[in-house]
């Protein structure tokens, strides 16, 4: 669980418009350039995080009971405190910085793409020029000296606040609560038990699935344990019938030649 | 590069779990001989392997910060480090006149420990083709068995112990095939359709009916064993290839 002073963001789906002054703002602080990109079919864009892309808005779009819906959410690292891109880093470079930040060490990342392909939510990337991986780094070059993270600061309706890990849970917990009262029965509140509680929170009008966000606790590492047990019965179980099958073998040589 | 698990990566599987598959094999023969030609088929295949995995990262000269860290539980860690002591291993027992016990155990635990890493690599990522089911180690391990005997017939060796081998794990790994695709269909829909029907059909198709069905024909009729093998050898590889590419079917950017 993340420490209650540790580094936090809380995005309020209910105060956000779909601007995308964060996603142009993270662009200008860090120093990433534009995307070519393409039309796929919804004002979303670009389509996926990249190296170059660290945050997007998320725009779930659709038809129910004859009205169009149309919902926001924020697409970027979660700063996990049981990080499935920091568990599956064979060298350490990316790991946890002190307030809970999951950065990169690019000097001693060496480009193996295990944590690209293990984030559930797809937010760390492979930068092919510099053959080193790429993600959000919580703006930790401003809040360890005090300022806000850029995309916060950027936010002109309130939906992104920043703080102490203590201070936006309970802000959440407001938040969904204020929001239950007025009418939202599937409010929820993103990030509490997921990948060992995430440093970034969201305050969501419906339940998290219909933002198509991964849903339940397991971690990395119940994840890893579970993958060595299935490995360790498959090894044990083809073993036994392998050696029954050339045992066998030496059974009826040993036959013929008596 | 792009940036996904590519053509390095799927070799490096085939590799190794072909040379690790006909090292564990030899062991359960038993004959000193084949012990040997087992372990000089690993000792290529992991070799090889390292190398590929070394070209495949975006920063080649770095290989070695893997070997100074100590994280169990990134399985691709521990995956370098069972790679580079299975090496150590196999070389000991290919320069020894005769190796004590101890060393041929620890061996096959660590050559076990390479061919199956590799399906827990794949399984505990968020590619839900991999993941979705917890069969990626038992199909691997599996298919290193098939190809691993097929490479041992493939150099003369025609024991009925390995027929049987050969034969029976030919048929386990397709069961666990379909029951991984069946497994992880509802999670894993785009993957599938890309290697029934899509860009990876020529792969699954390839492995099934000549990776697996032929040879499975040929093996019963006792027909060109030889050549049987070889085509177990060419499923393994395609096996793999339609794996690693169908679990990333989808992924813009890597």
């Amino acid at each position: 669980m993340p420490k209650s002073n540790d580094y936090a963001i809380l995005f309020d789906a209910s105060h956000c418009t779909g601007c995308r002054a964060c996603q142009v703002a993270c662009k200008q602080w860090n120093d990433l350039p534009g995307e070519e990109t393409f039309n796929a079919g919804s004002y979303e864009n670009p389509p996926s995080l990249s190296a170059e892309t660290w945050l997007r808005m998320k725009f779930t779009e659709g038809v129910e009971a004859d009205e169009v819906f149309w919902d926001f959410t924020r697409d970027a690292c979660m700063h996990c405190s049981s990080a499935a891109c920091v568990e599956a880093c064979p060298t350490g470079a990316v790991n946890y910085r002190e307030g809970g930040a999951v950065t990169v060490d690019q000097g001693w990342c060496i480009g193996c793409r295990n944590c690209v392909q293990a984030c559930p939510y797809d937010a760390i990337h492979y930068d092919e020029k510099k053959g080193v991986v790429e993600k959000c780094t919580l703006c930790y070059d401003r809040v360890s000296n005090g300022l806000e993270p850029a995309c916060v600061k950027a936010c002109p309706t309130g939906a992104l606040h920043t703080g102490g890990y203590g201070e936006m849970r309970q802000l959440a917990e407001r938040r969904l609560q204020e929001l239950k009262a007025a009418g939202y029965k599937n409010a929820s509140v993103y990030g509490l038990a997921e990948m060992g509680g995430t440093h970034v929170l969201y305050v969501l009008l419906k339940h998290p699935s219909a933002y198509g966000l991964p849903v339940g606790p397991v971690t990395e590492k119940q994840k890893v344990a579970s993958g060595w047990l299935s490995a360790g019965i498959a090894a044990a179980v083809l073993g036994f019938a392998g050696v029954k099958w050339l045992s066998d073998r030496r059974n009826e040589v040993g036959g013929e030649s008596s | 590069m792009t940036g996904e698990w590519g053509m390095y990566i799927v070799l490096y599987f085939w590799l190794a779990a072909m040379g690790g598959g006909a090292f564990l094999i030899a062991l359960g023969l038993g004959d000193e001989r084949t012990k040997r030609t087992g372990a000089f088929l690993a000792f290529v295949g992991v070799v090889l392997g390292a190398l590929l995995l070394i070209v495949d990262l975006g920063q080649p000269t770095r290989f070695w910060h893997m070997l100074v860290s100590f994280h169990p539980v990134s399985v691709m860690w521990l995956g370098s480090v069972v790679l580079a002591l299975a090496g150590l291993g196999l070389f000991l027992m290919l320069v020894l006149r005769e190796w004590p016990v101890w060393l041929e155990w620890l061996t096959g635990i660590l050559v076990l420990l390479v061919v199956g890493y590799t399906g827990v690599l794949l399984m505990v990522t968020a590619r839900p083709f991999w993941s979705a089911s917890p069969l990626m180690p038992w199909i691997f391990l599996a298919s290193a068995y098939t190809t691993g005997a097929a490479l041992l017939v493939l150099l003369g060796n025609r024991g009925e112990g390995l027929r049987r081998i050969s034969f029976n794990f030919a048929i386990i790994e397709i069961v666990l095939v379909i029951a991984h695709l069946v497994w992880t269909y509802p999670k894993a829909q785009e993957a599938i359709q890309a290697a029934l029907t899509g860009d990876l059909a020529w792969a699954f198709w390839g492995f099934v009916i000549l990776g697996v069905a032929l040879p499975l024909y040929m093996e019963a009729q006792r027909k060109a064993e030889a050549l049987a093998a070889l085509l177990v050898l060419a499923g393994g590889f395609l096996l793999r290839y339609f794996i690693v590419y169908a679990g990333q079917v989808g992924v813009l950017h890597f």
